[in-house]
C-alpha cells in the first residue's frame, strides 16, 4: 500500500537524541505511526515489523497505531530510519522533502536494524565502546 | 614601549582651538605626548590635513536590528564584497556591511570612534558581541529607554529619582553608554499596533505623555552625571508637518549642563518637514535652525539623505510600518518586551522623487543655516539617510555652493519652490568640517576628557591624515579633490598604530568599549529594590541574574564611573 | 551544590530558570526543566578521549594528535565542508567562520534542514516578530501552525503562551485563545481552543484563503480548502481580526512540506495583512538551543545566515547549491568538519554515502550516528553544562549559558581555536 510519510519531532526522540547509540533511540526513530484502519488492512498488529520502501531504498520499522494520523498517512519520528529512504533532492532550497515522500509499506518478518547497522550498510563503522 | 612621531602635519584641532598649524604629533604607547625620543618611528605628513580621528555620534553598526538588516537582505550583501586578504577578513554588504566591512570602511575614512545609536537593553549582549568584531574603532552604545515600563511607572508616580535609578541599574547591567529615546512612548503604543501623534498624546495604559517622558529622563540623566546628554529621536519621524512637534520637543529642554548640551536631537532632517500631506510637503529647516541657534542646550545631527539604495532601521517600529505601507517592500519588525522595539525596510531615495529631493535639501540646509557647527553634526543616521561611505560627498556639498548647484540641477524640478537651499550661499570651511565630524561629536558625547576628539597630550592617539593640502585646494571649486581626500586617508592611526593607509587596512585591531557606571546610594540600587525585582521576575522572560552583560563581552573595558546625585 | 538560573541547552526556548544540583562533579537533580532538558543535563556516556578510525577499529589518540589531524585535513582539502554549529556556543561559531574563510571552505549550519526555508521567505518579504515576553504579556490569540510544542518545545506553552501569566491579561488562561493548525491531531492540538486540520500539503492554500478573507473577499472561498471548511476559515479569520494581539508560531510543518519557503512567505504576508487591522506577529519555532545564534554569528561575520561558500575568497550564498545536503549529495566536498550536530542521523542516505568516502572530523561530547563516519572524533565539553558561552534564543535574545560543573573536557571554542592557530601557522610558513 502507498502512504504519505511525514517525519517530525517527538518527545521520546528528543529525550533520546543525545544518546543515539541507545536502544530507546533506535526504537523511537524506527516506529512508524499509522492509522488503525490502515494497519487492519495490512493485517498488522501493534509492534509488527514492516518494510518501508521509499524513492531511494527500503528500511524495516515497527508499526504502531496512532490516533494522531489520518488514513493514508504515516508519521515517523525524525531520525536515521526515515532518512534511510528519504531522497536528497532539495529543489534548490537546501531542504529535502522530509514531509512529502510517498512510501510503500508491506508486512515483513525481518527485524529493524540497529542505528549502527544502518550506518555500516552505508560505509560507516560502529563505535561500541 | 612604542613611539611614533608625525612630522609636518597641518593640524586642525578645534577642541584646542588649533586651526591649520603645521606641527609635529608625538605618540607614546597609544597616547599623545609632548615629545618622544629619537628612536621613534617617523611619519612625514608633508603638510597634509591632519585631524583627530573621526567620531560618529550616531550610526547603526552593531546589534539585533542591524544584523537583521543583513539577514533579510542578501541583495545588499552581494552589493559590496571583498575577499580575505592578509590580516583582513572577507566583507559583505553595501548599506549594512558585515562588522568587518563597517570597521574597515570607516577606518579608511579616518574614523576611530563610533557610537551605536540604539541598543535594546534585553539584547545588549548581541551589540557587544558585534563590537568585538568591529576591531578598528572604539565603540559605545546608546541604550533605549523610550518604552521602559518601570520608567513610565515612575514618571506616572512623579518620581524622577526612581527614573534615574532604573537608568543607572540598566546602563550598568547592559554596559551602555548613553540614554536614547526613540519616539518616546510610541514604541510601547506600537506593541498594540498604535502610535502617539506628538508629545501631548498619552501612552496607552501608562497614561504618561512623551513630553513627560522626555522632561523626566532629561532631568534623570543630569542627576546621574552622565557624560552624554539624553539622545532624542523625536516623535513623528518622517511625517509632513512634523517640524512643529520637533520644535515642541526641543522647547521642553532647560539648560542644565555647563559642559555640554542638555539634549542631543538626532537625524533632525527627518523631523524638519512642513506641509499637511505629501502633496504640499516642504522644508522647515529654517525655523528649526533659528530655534537651535538661540538654545545652546541643544545639539543636533543632520541625518542627511543621499540618493541611492539603502536600508532604513530604527527602534521606531510604527514609523517603519508606515514606510512599508508607502513602499510595499519587505518589512521587518521586532518588539522587545517591557522596553522598546525596532523596524527595518529597504528603500531607494530617488532624485526624480520630489519628497526625496526635498529631504536631501533639508539635511544640507540644517547644517548650513545653523550658525555654530558645534550644534549641527554631520551624520546620515547611517544607514537610514545613506550609508556612511557617503560622508565625503556630504562634506563636498557643505564646502561648495558650486557642487550643490550642480546637484540641484539634477533633482526634481519642483524642489526649488519647496526649499530654501538654492538661496543659501554659505560654504563651510575646513575647521567647521573638523568640528562637525570629530571635535563637536566628541564634545557632544562628553568624551573629550577621555581623550577623544582632540590631539592634546594625554589624548588617545587616534589621528587621521588626509592626502590634501589646504593651501593648494579651493574646496569651493575643486570639491572632487575634497571628496577624494576624505574618502581615503593617507594614514589612519588608531591607538598609536597605523591601521589604514591609502585605502587599505593594514592590521586586525581590537576595539575598546566605553560604558557608564553611575554610583548611586544604597536606597536607589534597583538590584535590591523588591518592587523592581518582583516585576522583573514576573514579566520579563529572562531571569534578572542572567540579564547583565558580563565583562567577558568587553574587549578593552573603558568603564566611566559617575557620581550620581541620588 | 545547587546552581540556580542555569540555562538549558536543548531547544530554542533557552529556558534560563533551571536549577541544577551537582554532587561530586555529577548532575544529580534538575528542577524546572522539561523532560528533554532534564535528560540532557543528566546525560552520561560521554566519549572519554579523542578517537581515530584505524581500518575496522577505533583507537584512542591525544587531543594534540586529533587537533593536528583536523587542521591537516582542512588544509589539504580542496573543498571542505564545515557543518553543524547549532549545538555549540557563539564564540566557537565565530572561530568556525574564520576557519572556513581561511581554507576557502563552505560553512553551513543545521538551519538548512530546519528553518532555512523560513529565512528564504524572510529574505523575500521580511519578518514582523517580537520577543517571547511581548507575546506572554499581551497576546490574546496564539496560533501554532505546523508546530507541536508539547513534543518539541515543551515549556513554550507554560512560559510564553497557554499557561503563562501576562501583564495585560486578567486571567491569562481564560482570556488567551490558542489555535493549532496541523495535518496531525497532535497533543498540542488537543489543548487548543480551535484545531484546524489541513490535508498534507495544503498549508499554502489555507493561508491564501485566510488572506482573502482578511481582505474582505470571503465570497471567493470555496466550501472547503485543503480539507478545511469555509465556516472554520471565516471563524479563524475573525478570531485573528478581533484579537488585540495575535502571535503565530510556525514549525517544520510549514518549512518541510510542499511549497517550503513559499508557505512561510504566505504566512508572513498574512501577518503583514493582519497588521493593518490589529497587532500581529509571527515567529519560527527554532529547534536547537543555539541554531538561531549560528544564523546571527554567520550574518554579522559573513553577511548571510547559512550556506556560505568561501571558495572564491568572498562570501557567496546560494541555498540549494551551497547548503550541506546538496554539497554532500553532489559528492562535492572532499573533507568535512562536523561541530554540534549529527548529520548522519538527520540527512538523507545519499549524503551519508559520501560522508563514508571522505575524511570526517567531528567535535561532539557523545558517540552518535555520525561517529560511524568519522576518521576522528574529539569529545568536548557540553555548552551549558561544563562550558560557558553565548546562545541566541529563538526570538533573538542572547543569553550566556552557565557552567554547572567542571570537567577536563575542552570547550568547542578551545579546540577550534587551537585548530585555527595551527592552520594559520601552516599557511604563514
Amino acid at each position: 500500500m502507498t502512504f504519505l510519510m511525514i517525519t517530525g519531532r517527538t518527545v521520546n526522540q528528543g529525550v533520546t537524541v543525545e544518546n543515539k547509540t541507545s536502544a530507546e533511540y533506535a526504537a523511537e526513530t524506527s516506529t512508524c505511526f499509522m492509522h488503525e484502519f490502515d494497519m487492519l488492512e495490512l493485517g498488522l498488529d501493534d509492534g509488527d515489523t514492516i518494510r518501508v520502501t521509499g524513492p531511494c531504498g527500503e528500511v524495516v520499522m515497527r508499526a504502531s497505531a496512532s490516533v494522531e494520523v489520518e488514513t493514508g498517512t504515516v508519521f515517523v519520528p525524525y531520525g536515521p530510519y526515515a532518512n534511510h529512504i528519504v531522497a536528497a533532492g532539495t529543489r534548490s532550497t537546501g531542504m529535502p522533502d522530509f514531509k512529502s515522500h510517498d512510501v510503500e509499506i508491506e508486512p515483513t518478518d525481518e527485524e529493524p536494524k540497529t542505528v549502527y547497522e544502518l550506518m555500516e550498510d552505508l560505509g560507516g563503522l560502529a563505535y561500541d565502546r | 614601549m612604542t613611539e611614533l612621531l608625525v612630522k609636518n602635519a597641518c593640524v586642525i584641532d578645534p577642541l584646542r582651538g588649533i586651526n591649520a598649524e603645521t606641527m609635529d604629533i608625538a605618540i607614546l604607547d597609544g597616547k599623545i605626548v609632548e615629545e618622544v625620543s629619537d628612536a621613534a618611528e617617523v611619519i612625514d605628513a608633508r603638510g597634509m590635513l591632519t585631524l583627530p580621528g573621526g567620531v560618529d555620534s550616531h550610526t547603526h553598526i552593531c546589534g539585533t536590528k542591524v544584523n537583521f538588516g543583513r539577514y533579510m537582505s542578501p541583495e545588499d550583501m552581494r552589493a559590496g564584497r571583498t575577499p580575505r586578504q592578509g590580516p583582513l577578513h572577507a566583507t559583505s554588504g553595501y548599506s549594512v556591511p558585515t562588522t568587518y566591512g563597517n570597521s574597515y570602511r570607516y577606518s579608511v575614512m579616518g574614523y576611530t570612534t563610533l557610537l551605536e545609536g540604539a541598543m535594546a537593553p534585553l539584547e545588549a549582549r548581541h551589540t557587544h558581541e558585534e563590537f568585538v568584531y568591529t576591531p578598528l574603532q572604539d565603540t559605545m552604545a546608546n541604550t533605549l529607554f523610550d518604552g521602559n515600563w518601570g520608567i513610565m511607572e515612575a514618571i506616572r508616580d512623579g518620581d524622577t529619582k526612581r527614573v534615574a535609578a532604573i537608568i543607572a541599574w540598566t546602563l550598568r547591567a547592559v554596559k551602555g553608554f548613553g540614554v536614547k529615546l526613540t519616539n518616546p512612548g510610541g514604541t510601547e503604543a506600537w506593541q498594540w499596533g498604535k502610535n502617539v501623534s506628538c508629545i501631548r498624546d498619552p501612552v496607552p495604559y501608562f497614561e504618561v505623555t512623551p513630553a513627560e517622558i522626555i522632561r523626566s529622563i532629561v532631568e534623570a540623566n543630569e542627576l546621574l552625571g552622565l557624560p552624554h546628554s539624553v539622545h532624542l529621536h523625536c516623535n513623528n519621524l518622517g511625517t509632513p508637518g512634523n517640524y512643529s512637534c520637533t520644535l515642541g520637543s526641543l522647547g521642553l529642554i532647560p539648560d542644565l549642563n555647563e559642559k555640554r548640551q542638555t539634549l542631543y536631537a538626532t537625524h533632525v532632517q527627518f523631523h524638519a518637514y512642513g506641509g499637511s500631506d505629501w502633496k504640499d510637503f516642504c522644508s522647515k529647516s529654517e525655523p528649526i535652525a533659528r530655534f537651535v541657534d538661540m538654545r545652546p542646550q541643544i545639539v543636533m545631527d543632520m541625518g542627511q539623505v543621499m540618493f541611492g539604495r539603502t536600508t532604513t532601521m530604527t527602534a521606531d517600529g510604527p514609523m517603519e510600518f508606515n514606510l512599508y505601507r508607502l513602499h510595499h517592500e519587505k518589512w521587518s519588525n521586532h518588539d522587545v518586551e517591557l522596553e522598546t522595539g525596532s523596524g527595518i525596510i529597504p528603500v531607494i531615495y530617488r532624485r526624480k522623487n520630489l519628497v526625496n529631493s526635498i529631504m536631501w535639501a533639508i539635511g544640507l540646509e540644517l547644517a548650513l543655516l545653523t550658525k555654530s557647527p558645534w550644534q549641527c553634526l554631520l551624520t546620515t543616521d547611517n544607514p537610514n539617510g545613506a550609508p556612511f561611505v557617503k560622508y565625503p560627498e556630504i562634506i563636498g556639498l557643505l564646502m561648495s555652493k558650486k557642487y550643490r548647484d550642480a546637484e540641484f540641477a539634477t533633482i526634481h524640478p519642483d524642489t526649488e519652490a519647496r526649499v530654501p537651499l538654492p538661496a543659501i550661499e554659505r560654504e563651510l570651511d575646513w575647521y567647521e568640517i573638523a568640528v562637525m565630524t570629530r571635535a563637536g561629536q566628541a564634545k557632544a558625547l562628553g568624551i573629550q576628557d577621555l581623550g577623544k576628539g582632540h590631539l592634546g597630550p594625554g589624548a588617545d592617539a587616534d589621528v587621521a591624515i588626509y592626502p590634501i593640502r589646504m593651501d593648494e585646494v579651493d574646496p569651493s571649486a575643486e570639491y572632487q579633490k575634497v571628496i577624494d581626500a576624505f574618502s581615503r586617508t593617507e594614514y589612519t592611526i588608531k591607538r598609536g598604530r597605523v591601521v589604514a593607509r591609502r585605502g587599505e587596512c593594514l592590521v586586525d585591531g581590537s576595539n575598546a568599549t566605553f560604558w557608564v557606571s553611575p554610583k548611586v546610594s544604597e536606597a536607589y540600587d534597583m538590584g535590591k529594590d523588591p518592587d523592581f525585582i518582583e516585576k522583573f521576575d514576573r514579566y520579563y522572560t529572562v531571569r534578572m541574574r542572567n540579564y547583565p552583560v558580563q565583562e567577558e563581552y568587553l574587549n578593552r573595558n573603558r568603564c566611566i564611573e559617575t557620581e550620581a546625585r541620588i | 551544590m545547587i546552581v540556580k538560573d542555569a540555562v538549558c541547552p536543548f531547544c530554542g526556548c533557552l529556558c534560563d530558570d533551571i536549577e541544577v544540583e551537582v554532587e561530586d562533579d555529577r548532575v544529580v537533580a534538575v528542577t524546572n526543566a522539561c523532560e528533554l532538558g532534564t535528560t540532557k543535563f543528566m546525560g552520561e556516556k560521554r566519549m572519554k578521549s579523542p578517537i581515530l578510525r584505524d581500518g575496522d577499529r577505533w583507537k584512542d589518540i591525544t587531543y594534540d594528535e586529533a587537533v593536528q589531524y583536523a587542521a591537516d585535513m582542512l588544509l589539504s582539502a580542496e573543498r571542505p565542508l564545515l557543518y553543524g554549529w547549532s549545538g555549540t556556543h557563539g564564540e566557537a561559531q565565530c572561530v568556525g567562520v574564520h576557519m572556513a574563510e581561511l581554507v576557502r571552505g563552505v560553512i553551513d549550519n543545521t538551519s538548512s534542514v530546519c528553518h532555512g526555508p523560513s529565512i528564504l521567505a524572510i529574505q523575500e518579504v521580511g519578518h514582523p516578530g517580537c520577543t517571547l515576553g511581548v507575546v506572554k504579556n499581551r497576546a490574546d490569540l496564539v496560533i501554532y501552525w505546523g508546530s507541536n510544542p508539547i513534543d518539541a518545545h515543551p515549556r513554550h506553552l507554560s512560559r510564553y503562551t497557554r499557561y503563562a501569566e501576562g501583564f495585560f491579561l486578567e486571567n491569562a488562561f481564560r482570556d488567551r485563545k490558542v489555535i493549532v493548525v496541523d495535518v496531525r491531531k497532535t497533543e498540542t492540538a488537543s489543548i487548543a481552543d480551535e484545531f484546524v486540520r489541513i490535508k498534507p500539503g495544503g498549508d499554502y492554500a489555507v493561508l491564501s484563503a485566510l488572506r482573502a478573507i482578511v481582505q474582505g473577499k470571503t465570497d471567493t472561498i470555496p466550501r472547503t480548502v485543503a480539507g478545511v471548511a469555509r465556516e472554520q476559515l471565516i471563524r479563524v479569520a475573525n478570531l485573528c481580526k478581533s484579537a488585540k494581539f495575535g502571535a503565530v508560531y510556525f514549525g517544520l510543518g510549514l518549512t518541510m512540506t510542499r511549497g517550503k519557503y513559499k508557505n512561510i512567505r504566505n504566512a508572513i504576508e498574512l501577518v503583514s495583512e493582519l497588521s493593518r487591522h490589529t497587532k500581529f506577529t509571527i515567529s519560527a519555532m527554532r529547534g536547537h538551543y543555539n541554531v538561531y545564534g549560528s544564523n546571527e554569528v554567520n550574518t554579522w561575520m559573513t553577511g548571510y545566515p547559512f550556506g556560505i561558500d568561501y571558495s572564491r575568497g568572498i562570501a557567496f550564498y546560494n541555498p540549494g547549491e551551497t547548503t550541506a545536503v546538496d554539497i554532500l549529495a553532489r559528492k562535492e566536498c572532499d573533507a568535512a568538519l562536523i561541530v554540534g550536530s549529527d548529520p548522519a542521523a538527520h540527512f538523507p542516505r545519499k549524503c551519508l554515502e559520501h560522508l563514508a568516502d571522505i575524511p570526517v572530523v567531528q567535535l561532539d561530547p557523545y558517540p552518535n550516528a555520525t561517529t560511524a563516519f568519522c576518521n576522528v572524533q574529539i569529545p568536548v565539553a557540553v555548552t551549558g553544562i561544563d562550558a560557558e558561552g553565548t546562545a541566541y534564543r529563538m526570538d533573538g535574545v542572547p543569553i550566556r549559558t552557565r557552567k554547572v560543573l567542571s570537567t577536563d573536557y575542552p570547550s568547542d571554542r578551545e579546540v577550534l581555536s587551537r585548530m585555527y592557530a595551527l592552520m594559520r601557522e601552516a599557511l604563514e610558513r
